[in-house]
């Protein structure tokens, strides 16, 4: 049980961790994930990776979603042109590899910003369908264009650092982690500058955002740049982890993968982020070994498996929406709250 | 913010990851020899992962009732991918994970591409999958890896020669879909054509979410073309294509490759069939009259119809299980360069009567096929030429 | 000489498709104007539509013509049972959610056929008259032509219905005021509930066409993709504008794809979407009360 949440500074107000027991079990977490992949298998290590891209990804898409209000079905097409630019860099260039990120995360911010235009004459769904428009585009320049290595796509060497190939899941994890865990406490860090703040007014109220004197225009477009920039990284990041990129490795579904783990995270809120990607990505594999149970007493039961995955992703979304519109990150929060007033209020 | 960015936000990731923890590598029960897969059972290509499954099952089956390979059985762990490449790296990782691999079974080139520098850097495992892409045909790239067939442009080779034969200097129009196993030959092919004295006069691409090809269609006619060659669907849009062009008073003849061919495909073309042409790198499952005792085999095990992709699996199973075999006669290690050198040693193999001719695999593809036509009376795609080996 | 024959045949063809385009835009454009969902499930309503008319003419051995009828009615029932089970608890929600609620509702949709008749691509039994069409000279695909004549007709039925009919004038009359068509004694839930019937059934039946035309598959729902970009140019609360949107889509698709290739088709369409937002927002046709900022 809390007893009280008393601050005496501005400081201590604003504090991302504003508890000790908060920051202590912060480092145990942090532990955990240091020591995690010293004992999982290739698999598990493979999955872990595969969610802290996603994890990526996700929180770009909800600064720009959940934080400023404009919807956006172009994610998995800026995480393309990220992942494109680092295996072009990488191939032509030979530039190091957290350079090439950063590039990735640039140009892709720049893209993002373009997009971004219509947002000035249209919001809400028109704009989910401009992005829809903009990623078919891209996707045709994915496709034809000979630097993208047209249909074919392009295949990559390995990151390397200090001179040893990041070729495996195990090397790979102490890039993909810390670098998806900067891009979080980045995220929740702009959050508590004036152009976080700028963001979030726009969204609750766009036109009383302009009159308290916050520019929609650069606003709008930063916000589309950061989400971008984070979707170039998560690309970048993703193309080092299957060193193939191919046009068809980013397909509209994607965007929509994306969307829906915001949903069913949480919109608005870090957290959510964090909880949707994680969840959206090993329901499938949960599944699967689900139905591997069943499979023993129901033969037929794997052939149904991507039905029944088809089926649970868009009943999540559906489900979230009606019943949970705040997402997990919600239900974590209640049950938050229970344990803090516990045993008082039950 | 402090709301949201909790600690136990944190723990409950970490107790989801954990599991890991549960997971560790299962020691080997014997000394099987393990023949990893990605099948994809379900999603888009699931037509054809339905049959690669139960042929590389059948296959093993009838090997290891006859005690296994020098007396050791191959054991048979697939996954399913719904033929999406991450699904397949995990199912991968997964499956190399618990079990010593030697052998492994793909499921797109997407993969192949994606999993090469892992088979490179291990060098333990073999791999063969149901992709047939040109660029995989390169056992300079892709030492650790083979394909159970001719190439998708060694097809269009073995289509092609047929054509040039047929009808020297014929005018022919290539159509293919606009993704990466559409595009794959069409760039070798129309310079093969070229060197062969054949005319191509048209190249449509369809875009891949493509419903009415009405103008598609009148593109052909303007080209007029004698041989019309479909590459990279399964099914639609190949039967409107050919309705309306049949309309149109098309005379042109349409010939498609190794995965529009299967037979109950064709069959499901209805009116559009009758005359439809390909490459088939193997026998159908009902031909009777030829002398192939592993089709007998196959008709006994199962009494119902069976895909071309179960012959695929099929083949492969045995084609992999031979390069096992030769490198234990040879008393060496299973490794990936001892399978490959041991696969690559096949010369005049005779599959039983599966391939109908003995097949040798000189490099990563086996580049021998024939030429069937669908008889609309018989319902079935039977032979219209000699094998072919390019 | 023939070159001119060949773009008359290629317009043609792409007026012929563009027809299915309007078809299902107004479908789209109904349920818009009214409750102010975009459906984003349209394509898998269509889908739907499609294997219901397989289920009762190959699975059941009805004869098309009832086949037909029966699947159109599925897909109207359909639409009443998630109107009312899927939209009406998210009445008063941000556009978004309902939005996502759509996306969320294809996806099952197309879980649930996959369950049901396999992820297969398959066609449908040959009901539409095999006789090839030919306009002067020009030949037009028989599918394509009678495609184009049920299109009209149901297109013609709906501006009719909305200007003379009962339930036209009330859902007109939502669409313009809701609170005042409240207060005059109309049965708003009732207008939703009727508008996302009719739109579904028409659907349905779009679907059955387009699946005669390019057999039905689970992936058919990607049809609605065009269709967004011609609700989106026409306007999306504008019955005439679905329809010029619609046939301007398959004219452009039908163009590009013959003169600079099947891959730019795609890129066309979204080119011609992007430059409607940027100089258009409202479409050609819809109602100019976007917010512009």
């Amino acid at each position: 049980m809390r007893i009280a949440t008393l601050k005496t500074s501005y400081a201590g107000d604003e504090a991302l961790f504003d508890t000790k027991l908060q920051r202590s079990l912060l480092a145990l977490f942090g532990l955990v994930l240091a020591v995690f992949p010293f004992v999982a298998g290739p698999y598990w290590l493979f999955m872990a990776c595969l969610v802290a891209i996603n994890v990526a990804s996700a929180t770009g898409l909800n600064i720009l979603t959940g934080y400023t209000g404009l919807v956006s079905l172009g994610q998995a097409a800026f995480m393309g042109v990220g992942a494109y630019t680092v295996a072009i860099l990488e191939l032509r260039v030979g530039t190091p590899f957290p350079v090439n990120l950063l590039a990735a995360g640039a140009t892709t911010a720049l893209v993002g910003a373009v997009v971004g235009l219509p947002s000035l004459r249209v919001k809400g769904l028109y704009l989910a369908i401009a992005t829809i428009g903009a990623s078919v585009i891209l996707h045709f320049v994915f496709a034809n264009w000979s630097l993208t290595g047209e249909a074919r796509g392009l295949s990559m060497p390995p990151a390397r650092l200090f001179g040893n190939d990041l070729d495996q899941p195990f090397e790979l994890y102490w890039v993909i982690v810390p670098i998806t865990a900067a891009m979080i406490l980045g995220a929740a860090n702009l959050f508590r500058t004036r152009i976080g703040r700028a963001f979030i007014a726009i969204r609750d109220r766009d036109i009383s955002a302009e009159v308290l004197g916050i520019p929609l225009l650069r606003y709008k477009l930063t916000s589309f740049a950061i989400s971008s920039f984070y979707a170039g990284v998560a690309g970048g990041l993703w193309a080092y982890f299957f060193r193939v990129v191919t046009p068809e490795s980013f397909p509209l579904i994607n965007s929509i993968f994306y969307l829906a783990a915001i949903i069913v995270g949480g919109m608005g809120t870090i957290l959510g982020g964090i909880l949707g990607a994680a969840f959206m990505t090993m329901v499938p594999e949960v599944l699967k070994l689900v139905v591997g149970w069943f499979s023993p007493y129901f033969p037929d039961a794997l052939a149904a498996l991507a039905p029944i995955r088809t089926i649970v992703f868009g009943a999540l979304i559906v489900g979230f929406l009606i019943f949970e519109p705040q997402g997990l990150a919600e239900i974590w929060a209640r049950v938050r709250r229970f344990f803090h007033l516990w045993p008082f209020k039950t | 913010m402090s709301e949201c960015w909790t600690r136990r936000g944190l723990i409950g990731l970490a107790a989801a990851t954990s599991f890991a923890l549960v997971q560790g590598a299962q020691a080997q029960a014997q000394d099987d020899i393990v023949l990893g897969a990605s099948v994809p059972i379900t999603g888009v290509f699931a037509f054809a992962g339905v049959g690669i499954h139960a042929g590389i099952q059948d296959y093993l089956k009838i090997v290891n009732d006859a005690g296994g390979v020098k007396g050791r059985k191959i054991k048979y762990v697939a996954e399913d991918t719904a033929y999406k490449v991450d699904a397949s790296v995990a199912a991968f990782n997964k499956i190399t994970s618990q079990e010593k691999v030697s052998l492994y079974y793909g499921d797109s080139t997407g993969f192949s591409k994606t999993i090469n520098p892992e088979l490179e850097r291990r060098g333990t495992i073999l791999m063969a999958g149901a992709s047939f892409a040109s660029e995989l045909n390169d056992p300079k790239k892709y030492p650790f890896q083979f394909m159970s067939g001719p190439d998708y442009t060694e097809m269009f080779g073995i289509l092609m020669r047929y054509i040039a034969k047929e009808k020297p200097g014929a005018r022919i129009a290539f159509v293919y879909s606009d993704t990466e196993f559409g595009r794959d030959p069409i760039e070798p092919g129309t310079k093969l054509a070229k060197e062969l004295g054949l005319n191509v006069v048209e190249r449509i691409v369809t875009p891949p979410t493509s419903v009415d090809v009405s103008t598609e269609v009148l593109k052909l006619r303007r080209a007029n073309p004698d041989y019309t060659i479909f590459h990279g669907y399964v099914l639609a849009p190949i039967p409107e294509f050919i309705t309306q062009a049949k309309q149109m008073n098309l005379r042109s003849q349409f010939m498609g490759t190794f995965w529009s061919m299967d037979n109950s495909m064709v069959q499901r073309m209805g009116e559009a069939a009758d005359g439809f042409m390909g490459v088939m790198p193997y026998r159908y499952y009902y031909e009777k009259d030829a002398n192939a005792p592993m089709l007998d085999k196959i008709r006994q095990m199962r009494p119902e119809y069976q895909s071309n992709a179960y012959m695929q699996g099929f083949v492969t199973a045995m084609l992999m299980v031979e390069a096992v075999k030769r490198t234990l006669e040879a008393g060496k290690e299973l490794n990936g360069t001892n399978l490959k050198a041991s696969l690559n040693t096949i010369k005049d193999y005779d599959t039983g009567g599966i391939f109908g001719v003995p097949i040798s695999i000189p490099g990563n593809s086996v580049p021998v096929g024939r030429i069937y036509r669908f008889d609309a009376k018989a319902k079935q795609m039977v032979p219209a030429s000699d094998w072919i080996r390019l | 000489m023939t070159d001119w024959l060949f773009l008359a045949e290629v317009c043609l063809a792409g007026i012929g498709a563009g027809a299915l385009y309007a078809l299902t835009g107004v479908a789209f454009v109904l349920i818009y104007k009214a409750t102010r969902v975009v459906n984003l499930a349209i394509g898998e309503i269509l889908m739907l539509g499609g294997y219901a008319f397989l289920g009762f003419a190959a699975g059941w051995g009805l004869p098309a013509w009832a086949a037909l009828p029966l699947a159109v009615l599925c897909g109207g029932l359909f639409g009443a049972v998630v109107e009312r089970t899927l939209i009406r608890p998210m009445l008063g929600e941000s556009p978004i959610s309902v939005f996502m609620v759509t996306v969320g509702l294809g996806s099952m949709l197309v879980g649930a056929v996959e369950l049901g008749w396999g992820a297969d691509p398959l066609r449908l039994p040959e009901f539409v008259p095999n006789r090839p069409v030919f306009i002067g000279e020009a030949y037009l695909a028989p599918k394509v032509a009678y495609g184009f004549v049920a299109a009209s007709l149901v297109i013609a039925a709906f501006v009719l219905a909305f200007r003379f009919s009962r339930s036209g004038v009330a859902l007109r009359a939502t669409a313009g005021d809701q609170g005042a068509a409240y207060s005059v004694g109309i049965d708003v839930p009732r207008v939703f509930s009727l508008a996302w019937t009719a739109a579904c059934a028409t659907a349905a039946g779009a679907g059955v066409l387009v699946g005669s035309i390019g057999g039905i598959s689970p992936t058919m729902g990607v049809f609605g993709l065009s269709v967004l970009v011609v609700v989106i140019v026409g306007g999306l609360d504008s019955i005439m504008g679905a329809l010029v949107g619609g046939l301007l889509v398959g004219l452009i698709e039908a163009l590009a794809g013959a003169f600079l290739g099947g891959e730019y088709k795609l890129l066309a369409t979204f080119g011609l979407l992007i430059l409607i937002l940027m100089l258009r927002p409202y479409g050609l046709f819809g109602t100019h009360e976007i917010e512009r900022l």
